[in-house]
């Protein structure tokens, strides 16, 4: 399955995971720079938009790299139902791009953070969380701008879509306001499309890959992703 | 052609070829005074409507929106069907007329910056001075309208003064009027001729309506010696004038504002602790080679939301001069 990493300038976590994705057999992760426009993409069968800091978080994180060319090749392939994983940065293009809702505010405490969370999965009609019902899974998070925010009606529908796959919580799976790292409406640290083939994640599954990573929580995020391109 | 206004010196008429557009005709008829002095001067409505074409066509050359569509024979010109807006826009370079009065200023003093002021379109109150402030508070036009008016007038003021310099001559202050297209598009309109301008030459002699209006005679004189120098004017040299506009993005009440939070308590530990909150947002200085236009206001509200604020979390804000 190829499966198009984008690098955007300011992108800086798309060797991570390229090497994550590649330990995945049936993947076959390669890398497309953003300048290489919507032809970048004429052999994806999926997206991941890494982490970083595209176009040095100007203006807003991501808001410049949502208006890029790549984008609408990106668009095209969401909407022919095509698995879309936004990471961190990724997340905060997404939601610029209109193809998630909401907005990602900088942190309630204003300051960047970098730590490992616990996220509790919820049961979704989406691949992405498939066998991972109710786990809790162990991943870290590194961002300013991670605090998700959506209008109420935006919040209504993603709860009575079953559209939250993930929430921080306690090492217990307990969703507490001390679990919650940056400020999210309700601990939200992912949400899908109402479709079920996009999804935006603020912590980073390749940086919780491998067991010298201190986790391997992410990988069964990243498997379940590359099974979705089947 | 079916008469649709008649107003105190020009006539308008429907275009029997488009809905859209009217024909305006220029009488020779000349009021000055408030009124109170009012003859007929032969061949004096030709020229005013000879000055307005060409001036109007120098203005749509660098992108201003006029009424203006094209010259026709005689003293007519067929231009955009608009509903003019109750209030005239005047541009003053030096003073002159009313505003000497107003203030007891000494005709000729320069003023250190144009100046823009508005007046009631209304007889029964004799034109009075109205301000910005009671404009949008009586609701005669909204602020962002007024503020495009404004700005509009700056640029025309420019590129008019620029046109008159290569002649030697000074705008000393115009009046213009405004007018709104059926498609909403805000454009110059009426005339823009000796009969709403003051130009002198460098030995402050006018060559405009003042010539009338201090009963010198020799205005048919005045007004052909005034074409002449526009025609002889070269449109092409006026530079192009840069506009700048500014957008005000803020964070939404009710949001978390953490850069202005973290600010406050750090003027709050300096000892201002008259600070009880502060909110950070951004301004974008958007510059323009060209003048404001309804269509660029369009086009700055479309990118407010594509890209210089986000609709769910910040409010933005145009400022236009």
């Amino acid at each position: 399955m190829s499966i198009a990493v984008i690098r955007f300038p300011g992108t800086n976590n798309e060797n991570d995971v390229l090497k994550a994705l590649g330990q995945i057999p049936e993947a076959n992760p390669y890398l497309v720079p953003s300048r290489k426009g919507s032809a970048g993409l004429e052999d994806a069968d999926a997206v991941v938009i890494p982490g970083g800091f595209s176009y040095g978080d100007y203006l807003r994180a991501g808001a410049i790299a949502s208006v890029e060319v790549i984008v609408e090749g990106i668009r095209d392939l969401a909407e022919d139902g095509k698995p879309i994983l936004g990471i961190s940065n990724g997340f905060q293009i997404l939601t610029e791009m209109g193809l998630l809702p909401g907005a990602l505010l900088p942190n309630q405490t204003a300051r960047f953070i970098c730590k490992w969370v616990y996220l509790k999965v919820n049961e979704t009609n989406s691949i992405f969380t498939e066998n991972l019902e109710n786990a809790v899974l162990r991943l870290p998070v590194a961002h300013a701008e991670g605090n998700y925010y959506c209008t109420p009606e935006q919040h209504v529908a993603l709860n009575d879509e079953r559209r939250i796959p993930f929430r921080y919580c306690d090492v217990s799976g307990e969703i507490t306001v001390d679990s919650n790292p940056d400020g999210s409406i309700e601990n939200i640290a992912g949400i899908i499309n109402q479709r079920g083939n996009v999804l935006g994640l603020m912590p980073h599954p390749e940086r919780a890959s491998r067991g010298i990573l201190g986790s391997t929580d992410g990988l069964h995020v990243l498997e379940n992703f590359v099974r979705a391109t089947k | 052609m079916d008469l649709i206004h008649e107003g105190k010196v020009k006539k308008v008429y429907q275009d029997p070829e488009s809905d859209d557009r009217v024909i305006i005709e220029f009488t020779d008829i000349m009021i000055a005074g408030d009124g109170k002095k009012r003859v007929e001067i032969e061949g004096k409505g030709k020229l005013a409507c000879r000055m307005t074409e060409f001036l109007l066509g120098f203005l749509e050359g660098k992108d201003i929106d006029t009424h203006f569509v094209r010259a026709l024979d005689g003293p007519q010109f067929l231009s955009r069907k608009v509903e003019i807006y109750p209030i005239e826009v005047v541009c003053r370079n030096v003073a002159a007329g009313s505003f000497c009065q107003r203030y007891g200023v000494e005709k000729g003093r320069v003023l250190t910056s144009p100046l823009v002021e508005f007046f009631l379109k209304d007889d029964s109150f004799h034109d009075s001075v109205i301000t910005e402030k009671a404009i949008t508070s009586l609701g005669i036009v909204t602020f962002e309208v007024l503020q495009f008016m404004k700005s509009v007038t700056l640029s025309v003021n420019y590129y008019l003064s620029e046109l008159f310099k290569q002649e030697g001559l000074s705008l000393v202050d115009f009046k213009l009027e405004f007018g709104s297209t059926k498609a909403g598009h805000i454009v110059v309109a009426d005339e823009l001729s000796g009969d709403t301008m003051r130009v002198w030459d460098d030995k402050s002699k006018s060559s405009d309506k003042d010539v009338f209006r201090e009963g010198k005679g020799g205005l048919v004189k005045a007004y052909t010696r005034l074409v002449d120098s526009l025609l002889r004017a070269k449109p092409e040299d006026v530079l192009d004038r840069t506009e700048i506009i500014q957008v005000v993005v803020q964070p939404k009440s009710g949001i978390k504002n953490p850069p202005g939070e973290v600010t406050k308590r750090a003027l709050v530990r300096l000892g201002f602790d008259v600070v009880e909150d502060v909110r950070v947002g951004k301004i974008f200085n958007i510059i323009i080679k060209r003048p404001l236009t309804s269509e660029i206001l369009t086009q700055l509200k479309i990118m407010n939301v594509k890209l210089l604020s986000n609709p769910i979390s910040e409010y933005n804000e145009v400022n236009l001069g």
